[in-house]
């Protein structure tokens, strides 16, 4: 599965590539370093309201592509396979090809049919809403960021992005970072999660992210944001939240 | 000529729909249930642009959903969606074409 992923990340062009089934659950991804499971999984429950409503209107659809200003979103409906439908989505940037990208998709989406008969993606590695019972656990390898394949660098900083995960020290530290992190998007694109990372480094380096250096994190992606008007929207919106 | 006009002029646009990114209806043409792909349509946008947002990919401009037998053209214009269905899908690429030169003036 990873295999089947990754290749469509091999294109130019090519951030990330996910399947997620009819309920929004995450089953696989790959991606670079910003596109974590947290994220993706995110990307599913949102996109699968999408689906569910062209559905509506278009019940035979086969693909679904959302042309933004920086970059691509495109969906590939698999089929009902493996006890549900699947959807493979696909993020590119704008230097993305049109072509190599739909060449790409097609040939994933075959061989991911392929497997979803075969069973291969019956047991979703991503966990299901609250409340719902876990899944057998699956490998991890089955949804990971593709980190070693990143490359990316923050000159702001000097330092180069690292590739460990952020460790929070309660759930609402973890809110608190989705919440700068997805704020931080509207003003400066994808790397808001790799500027948040670097930002948690800088203001709890030794120890769990908690709640309490809030403020000082909050200051620190501020001091990134070169704009004044942007820098106030920003920290008004994520302490209004 | 306005986009709505102009698009539905196309032979191979079979219906267009005109809405607001709530999903209101605004005009149409040859649509049998107007309100019902100006909802659809409107919700559609709506969460993509949610998408966007999440993944930091800017401002939505357009959407095909293309299937075997006909494809759909939604194109945002500021507050309003231009929405048409085009037949045979493989059209699609030549409405698109004519849109973006109409924004091009």
């Amino acid at each position: 599965m990873e295999t089947i992923l990754q290749a469509i990340l091999d294109v130019a062009g090519m951030s990330a590539a996910l399947v997620f089934d009819g309920s929004g659950r995450l089953v696989c991804h790959r991606g670079r370093a910003i596109y974590d499971r947290s994220l993706c999984e995110q990307l599913s429950a949102t996109l699968v309201k999408a689906i569910d409503t062209v559905q509506l209107q278009h019940e035979d659809w086969d693909s679904i592509s959302a042309q933004y200003a920086d970059g691509k979103l495109l969906l590939r409906r698999l089929g009902a396979s493996a006890g549900g439908s699947h959807v493979l989505a696909v993020v590119g940037d704008a230097s993305l090809n049109p072509s190599f990208a739909t060449v790409a998709i097609r040939v994933a989406a075959n061989k991911l049919r392929k497997a979803l008969e075969a069973g291969a993606l019956t047991q979703p590695t991503s966990p299901p809403p609250s409340g719902t019972p876990l899944p057998p656990a699956a490998s991890p390898s089955d949804s990971r960021p593709a980190l070693a394949n990143t490359g990316l660098s923050w000159s702001k900083s000097s330092s180069s992005v690292g590739l460990s995960r952020i460790a929070v020290a309660d759930p609402a530290a973890g809110t608190f970072l989705g919440r700068c992190a997805k704020e931080l998007a509207r003003h400066v694109g994808p790397m808001a999660k790799v500027y948040v990372e670097e930002a948690v480094r800088r203001v709890s380096p030794d120890a769990a992210f908690s709640i309490s250096a809030a403020s000082r994190l909050l200051d620190d992606l501020s001091a990134q944001i070169e704009d004044g008007d942007d820098r106030a929207q920003f920290r008004k919106a994520v302490t209004k939240g | 000529m306005s986009d709505l006009a102009l698009i539905s002029s196309l032979p191979e646009v079979k219906t267009a729909v005109l809405c607001d990114l709530n999903g209101a209806l605004l005009d149409s043409v040859r649509e049998a249930d107007p309100e019902s792909v100006a909802a659809v349509m409107g919700y559609l946008t709506a969460t993509l642009v949610q998408s966007g947002d999440e993944l930091g990919l800017g401002a939505l401009r357009r959407i095909a959903l293309v299937g075997e037998r006909r494809a759909w053209l939604v194109a945002v214009r500021g507050e309003a969606v231009l929405s048409a269905q085009v037949e045979p899908p493989s059209s699609i690429a030549a409405v698109e074409k004519v849109l973006d030169a109409a924004q091009r003036g």
